[in-house]
């Protein structure tokens, strides 16, 4: 049999889960579940295993780690049967080539500005992530009200990611080390990928990976709400293809700091002004179009075609925030995937031209309570509907959201991990229309049409 | 007389001892949960006090609520109305009641945490249903008095004798009003000890001038931080379009400038009508940025046309006594804001003056310690 033949699913439908045993009993716990690719570690490889998943419609794919015999590993996880295998760690250029040239397929799960956004790879993906959630390192010399927890996500570089890359994307960051994972972060951290239209490599914490293979009860219903949300995901996976939507973009690419995390695309996502990465290397008048507003992060990286079509822009009446020379993050480095601390304070000179460019404006939506949410609004490819993404990352849920839309639209529908869709009331503002979502737990999304 | 020299003048009353401070009576009921009848648990107690008709038939009533702190600060998760906000819910039923009552308009005000934008907004970014609360009167309004708001200028209210400032420089609605109505929750405060009907008036200063991130000279219209270094710590004046503090050298103690702050904020802008939400709230302290607070269901109302007697039997219904000196409980680091409003004759705090109606303190008591 081919090696590729092996493939259950299409790569771009591959449901990523780092997977902790080779037991083939252990399969039974994906049975009936989204999850169709696992990622194991060598020592759990095996023939037995590859064929039991192989039946099962699972894709296995073997995980290496850098060493001098890189190759021979592979070409023995392809002699075991399995789909592929998964490069986790800093290669030298040297091992993707040779496993290209031996036939065999792999996945680079490596450093962040290392991503592959074009080219014959099947994945762009990046093990250096964030783990998503509310902040809560505590201030203690503070006993006074302040403003709102700032969230910890990864969807800022995950949303320039998708914009600048026609490849499925994947983060595949660990869970914190010596740390007990509520379920509610594993949801978080899978949703946080997801409505970025990305996928998380679910990744267990060491202690939920033991009770869960050993089928701990407690364990095994956490893992019934992650299948769930897996579920829920891939049943909409259309929405993935989505076009970022609202008035706002943000032109910027790697070298000037798009795949850095608490950058300008996550600062104004936490504002949930809508926002639309519109990568350097990509960008045309039409990726422009519909857009009121711009930040052009670094002037100095556009091309004199650029350059007019920002021209262009201006003239059609969009207010563009240019920053003065030197106004430029600085691209990923090894090891790097959030701003330094002089960058931040660059940041926030940014960040007061944009509130004073955006003030209280809709620029698409505006959300009201949802101050330990994320969202992300995306416009069907016929732009009749448009959905809203909506993540809480607290551990409660939470009560009486509401959206302010721009546009008219005739009907809202509220989905929800293991509940029905529900139909919302819609209702006239002054810029478009009103919804009230009265609960959200972990996750969200809202359709108007 | 104009509203401006009424007050004024009311600022301006001579300081009485204990025993001539008014003592008016003051209401307790039982209300368990958001969901009893609120317009008519809150409608009888106001009968006890002699009816609310009185006092706002045909008048203009400003409704100081209690959203303090950003509505992004939610204690473990929960709504904020049932630990540290006003509840809409109570909202609604003042609303409801004070237009049976025959007011005329009715503005529901604070000054929002951290922004001059409108209050509507800072409601639904705490979960309220603002179209609802439209709804539950006609002539229902909302006013962000944390800046500039809805008027032209500020309005300057005198204190007589003023410790920290000689006047404050507040929103127009603290003045164009017949009637102004402190709506509070039962809880503790870090600093004062208590956070009642006149506490929640230390909210009327708006950010733009008294604000951290307030003008040197000018108000900062779009103000987007607390008010600590100016009246917690006095480390700064306010814009200097307001009045100065009277002595900078004087104490910087919070527990010294607080109280007296608030005292004096009270006999500038009076309150009318004072009403103490302990249905479901808050021990330990004023907000979930205070640390080892607790949420409690105290499921009690306290309404009182007298804010210093509705708030000493408040204190004495939270288990303290409300003589208590400085570093007793609960003052334990402040001084006495209920003395210190007595020994202004805004009203009495002594419990042997005070009659109770409906609940009496014995049978209401919920330990806060």
């Amino acid at each position: 049999m081919l090696f590729a033949c092996l493939l259950a699913a299409s790569v771009a439908d591959w449901v990523p889960v780092h997977w902790p045993s080779g037991d083939v009993k252990s399969l039974e716990l994906l049975k009936g579940t989204a999850v169709n690719c696992v990622l194991i570690e060598q020592a759990a490889w095996s023939k037995e295993f590859a064929d039991a998943a192989s039946k099962q419609g699972v894709d296995v794919l073997g995980v290496l780690k850098p060493s001098k015999d890189a190759l021979d590993q592979a070409r023995k996880a392809k002699d075991m049967g399995l789909s592929g295998v998964s490069l986790e760690g800093d290669f030298d250029a040297s091992v993707p080539k040779a496993l290209a040239d031996s036939n065999i397929r792999f996945v680079e799960i490596g450093l962040r500005m290392r991503m592959r956004m074009e080219g014959a790879a099947l994945v762009s993906a990046t093990n250096q992530g964030v783990w998503p959630g509310i902040n809560t390192v505590e201030d203690t010399t503070k006993a006074a009200p302040s403003g709102g927890p700032w969230i910890d996500t990864n969807t800022g570089f995950l949303r320039f990611a998708r914009a600048a890359s026609d490849l499925p994307v994947w983060i595949a960051n660990p869970p914190p080390p010596k740390t007990i994972i509520p379920v509610e972060r594993y949801l978080q951290t899978i949703s946080d990928a997801a409505m970025s239209g990305a996928r998380w490599v679910i990744t267990f914490e060491d202690d939920f990976a033991k009770k869960l293979i050993a089928r701990d009860a407690k364990t095994l219903e956490a893992w019934a709400r992650i299948t769930q949300l897996l579920a829920f995901i891939e049943e909409h996976k259309e929405w993935r293809m989505w076009k970022p939507g609202g008035q706002m973009s943000v032109v910027q690419d790697v070298e000037s700091g798009a795949l850095l995390s608490g950058g300008v695309l996550d600062m104004i996502a936490v504002k949930h002004t809508p926002v639309r990465p519109a990568p350097t290397r990509r960008l045309n008048t039409a990726m422009m179009q519909g857009s009121s507003m711009a930040v052009n992060v670094d002037p100095s990286g556009l091309n004199d075609a650029q350059k007019q079509i920002l021209r262009e822009f201006t003239r059609g009446g969009g207010t563009l925030l240019t920053g003065p020379p030197g106004w430029k993050f600085p691209s990923a480095k090894p090891g790097e995937i959030t701003l330094a601390k002089e960058d931040l304070e660059k940041l926030d000179a940014i960040w007061k031209e944009l509130n004073t460019m955006t003030g209280r404006r809709n620029l698409g939506a505006r959300l009201f309570n949802v101050s330990s949410m994320l969202s992300n609004l995306l416009v069907s490819p016929d732009g009749k509907q448009t959905i809203l993404h909506l993540v809480n990352y607290s551990n409660y849920p939470v009560d009486s959201v509401t959206v302010q839309l721009t546009g008219t639209y005739k009907r809202a529908r509220v989905y929800q991990p293991g509940k029905k869709p529900q139909d919302l009331a819609i209702y006239p503002i002054e810029e478009g229309t009103g919804v009230d979502i009265e609960q959200i737990r972990e996750y969200g999304v809202l359709l108007v049409e | 007389m104009t509203r401006r020299e009424l007050l004024s003048a009311l600022a301006a009353a001579p300081l009485l001892n204990a025993k001539e401070a008014p003592a008016p009576p003051v209401s307790i009921a039982r209300c368990k949960s958001y969901t009893e009848d609120l317009p008519a648990v809150l409608g009888q107690m106001f009968d006890q006090l002699g009816g609310l008709a009185r006092v706002v038939r045909n008048k203009t009533i400003t409704v100081k609520l209690n959203l303090t702190g950003s509505p992004a600060l939610k204690f473990q998760g929960r709504a904020l109305g049932v630990t540290h906000y006003s509840h809409p819910k109570m909202v609604g039923a003042v609303a409801y009641l004070l237009e049976q009552a025959g007011a005329r308009r009715i503005r529901f005000v604070e000054s929002a945490w951290g922004t001059g934008g409108p209050l509507e907004e800072y409601m639904l970014d705490s979960g309220w249903n603002v179209r609802q609360l439209k709804s539950a009167a006609k002539n229902v309004e909302f006013e962000n008095t944390n800046a500039l708001g809805l008027g032209k200028k500020y309005s300057r209210f005198k204190v007589e004798s003023g410790a920290v400032f000689p006047a404050f420089d507040l929103n127009h609605a603290y003045e164009d009003t017949d009637v102004f109505m402190s709506m509070a929750k039962l809880k503790n405060h870090a600093t004062c000890g208590v956070t009642l009907s006149m506490k929640n008036i230390f909210g009327i200063t708006p950010a733009s001038i008294y604000g951290d991130d307030a003008g040197d000279k000018a108000p900062n219209e779009s103000p987007t931080k607390g008010r600590v270094n100016v009246c917690h710590l006095g480390k700064r004046n306010p814009a200097a379009s307001a009045p100065a503090e009277v002595d900078t050298a004087s104490s910087r103690d919070p527990g010294y400038r607080m109280p007296r702050i608030v005292t004096e904020l009270c006999a500038a802008r009076p309150i009318d009508i004072a009403l103490i939400d302990g249905i479901e709230t808050m021990a330990g302290g004023e907000g979930p940025w205070i640390r080892n607070v607790r949420w409690v269901q105290p499921g009690l109302l306290l309404a009182g046309f007298n804010p210093v007697t509705t708030d000493t039997v408040a204190t004495a219904v939270m288990g303290y006594d409300p003589r208590s000196p400085k570093g007793q409980e609960p003052f334990v680091k402040c001084d006495n804001t209920l003395l210190l409003a007595e020994a202004r004759g805004l009203g009495s705090a002594d419990l042997k003056r005070i009659e109770t109606r409906g609940l009496s303190i014995r049978d209401a008591t919920f330990s806060f310690r």
